[in-house]
């Protein structure tokens, strides 16, 4: 698999592991110095705000405790479409932006006899994505969540 | 005793009808109108923060009580805050929710509020400074200076945040309806500029005071992990809800132990000025704002009722204008670790006030809304509940725990 390839490969396998909540799994594509972020431009306040940033470690240790907290379990689905990878050979790493869609599907976030089963629009943004590759492996070196809203009502306990 | 039937439901439980409201004053169309009318058009309402507009003709737009409102910074660097409504045809003369009027319109010239369907130009006075073929459609009959903005009343004050008031003789000023409460907090926030950092809005299907409830009392800090281990211990019990006039509690500091949430760290180091490390005071407001410094992080709470069943509440975070970098950036995770919308603490917050939402829709069953516990004030007492709908049923001339019958004021009770 040539290096781009590699990369789209490694993008839309981590979606789905993100889906389905397979944490480690999904920390297992990230490199020891990930960094992670979801951020947003706020025509509000006329700036750029960032709603979570975390290391790897940071990124573990919040997963690690989700059990000890209460949570909309309302699943999650990432609709993600590559639209470029930027590879340098040389520096052997690569860049790569997505769009990605994510609609929540209610479970037990509203009132379940109404809501649940119904699935909404939760965000919508980009994945703006660095990656090294070494070994015909790609690992992800860093993530920003780029979205466009602001409303994010109740929020998530989840990276997205 | 074990499950009731519907009787014994119903029944008046072992507590004063202060120590309870009726669920239909979170659902209720008639009485929310009425809150609309008399208590939102009527009160200070913090519309949003000095940073946001930090410029000569910078501006934002906001709304309150359904009626929607311009903020805009003069050439003089004083803020005015207007209906944000053109006198001609009633377009809405601002449709950003912010920008700049230095550059000119596509109806109108730089400098100028535009009404971009007519081309009505205001200064940032809210004088009309030109009406498009003034004498060819209205003569003599009307002119510019006869149909200026509705100019509100607004004041810039308690850490820089923008406070507007629809009522043009409100029954106190600004300093004496909020001033006692923010006491507490004053010097920290008066040291220096502060500069809004975070925004993002939750608009969800509960009425606005159970989000304010939900800031007013702490016993629910049992939902939050994260507030048991960093916080369970003698001084976060010895925590003191203090009533101030006008509905308003303060809640008291104590010594957060943040390392104690794995991930987590002191908050010491970004300590806000003259603020000892890792404290935390929190303010609300009635009729639904609130403040909280957690040690480096500082939060407003904003609410706009929009129905009965229905509330868009504003979250923003403030840090020092002077921070560095690396500080912004520490005070932001912080911040966002409890707060943000994907940090620990609100998500869980606004599951509870979702929850209760859902159970209070309009037309439901009326029932009791329990808000007796008394523990000396202190930290999961309810007091602040209490006072905050004492403070509600003069507004509205209703009793809270019975809300088709007039308000009648109790004799303080010693606890309260």
């Amino acid at each position: 698999m040539d290096a781009s390839a590699l990369v789209r490969d490694t993008i839309y396998r981590s979606t789905i592991l993100l889906d389905q909540q397979r944490w480690e799994e999904w920390l297992a594509h990230c490199d020891d110095r990930f960094e992670y972020a979801i951020r947003a431009f706020s025509p509000e306040i006329n700036k750029d705000v960032t709603y979570l940033a975390l290391d790897r470690d940071g990124l573990a240790s919040l997963l690690k405790l989700l059990p000890k907290h209460n949570t909309d379990h309302s699943p999650l689905s990432r609709h993600t479409s590559v639209y470029t990878v930027d590879v340098d050979e040389a520096a052997k790493s690569a860049k790569a932006v997505s769009s990605v869609i994510v609609y929540q599907t209610l479970l037990d976030g509203i009132n379940s006899h109404v809501d649940a089963g119904e699935s909404r629009l939760f965000i919508v943004g980009k994945y703006l994505d660095t990656l090294k590759i070494e070994d015909d492996k790609a690992k992800f070196l860093s993530r920003e969540v780029r979205i466009e809203n602001r409303r994010l009502d109740k929020g998530s306990h989840w990276p997205i | 005793m074990a499950a009731k039937n519907h009787r014994q439901w119903l029944a008046e439980p072992n507590l004063k009808r202060s120590e309870w409201v009726d669920s239909r004053i979170y659902s209720d169309q008639e009485i929310f109108e009425e809150e609309l009318a008399n208590i939102f058009k009527k009160t200070w309402i913090p519309v949003c923060h000095e940073s946001e507009l930090p410029k000569a003709y910078d501006f934002r737009t906001v709304s309150i009580a359904r009626e929607p409102v311009i903020v805009a910074r003069g050439p003089d660097n004083e803020i005015r805050a207007f209906l944000n409504v053109c006198p001609h045809r009633g377009m809405i003369i601002e449709r950003r929710p912010s920008g700049s009027f230095l550059e000119g319109s596509p109806s109108g010239n730089p400098k100028r509020m535009t009404c971009m369907f007519h081309a009505w130009q205001y200064d940032m006075r809210g004088n009309c400074v030109y009406i498009s073929r003034e004498k060819e459609g209205y003569q003599e009959r009307l002119c510019k200076e006869d149909v200026g903005l509705r100019r509100l009343r607004c004041e810039v004050k308690f850490g820089g945040f923008v406070w507007v008031n629809l009522d043009d003789s409100p029954k106190v000023s600004l300093e004496d309806w909020a001033g006692p409460a923010f006491e507490c907090l004053r010097k920290s926030l008066e040291a220096e500029p502060l500069e809004v950092f975070h925004y993002h809005k939750a608009i969800v299907n509960a009425n606005y005071k159970l989000w304010h409830d939900t800031n007013c009392e702490f016993y629910h800090d049992f939902m939050h992990y994260h507030n048991r281990v960093t916080g369970f211990n003698d001084a976060y019990f010895a925590r003191k809800n203090e009533a101030f006039d006008h509905g308003h509690v303060v809640v008291g500091t104590f010594e957060v132990n943040y390392d104690k949430y794995e991930g987590f760290e002191s908050r010491a180091a970004l300590s806000f000025p003259h603020l000892p490390p890792n404290q935390w005071y929190m303010i609300d407001l009635f009729p639904g704002m609130n403040f909280n410094l957690r040690g480096s992080a500082f939060r407003c709470d904003i609410v706009t009722p929009l129905a009965p069943d229905k509330v868009m509440i504003e979250y923003r975070g403030l840090g020092l204008k002077r921070d560095t970098a690396e500080e912004r950036r520490t005070r932001i995770n912080h911040h966002n670790s409890i707060w943000g919308p994907f940090g620990r603490n609100l998500h869980e917050d606004l599951i509870g006030v979702q929850g209760q939402g859902t159970t209070m829709a309009p037309g439901a069953e009326p029932r009791r809304i329990l808000q007796g516990r008394h523990e000396d004030q202190t930290i999961h007492d309810e007091n602040g509940m209490r006072h905050y709908y004492k403070e509600w049923g003069r507004w509205m001339n209703r009793t809270p725990s019975e809300p088709e019958s007039p308000f009648v004021e109790q004799v303080s009770v010693a606890a309260e």
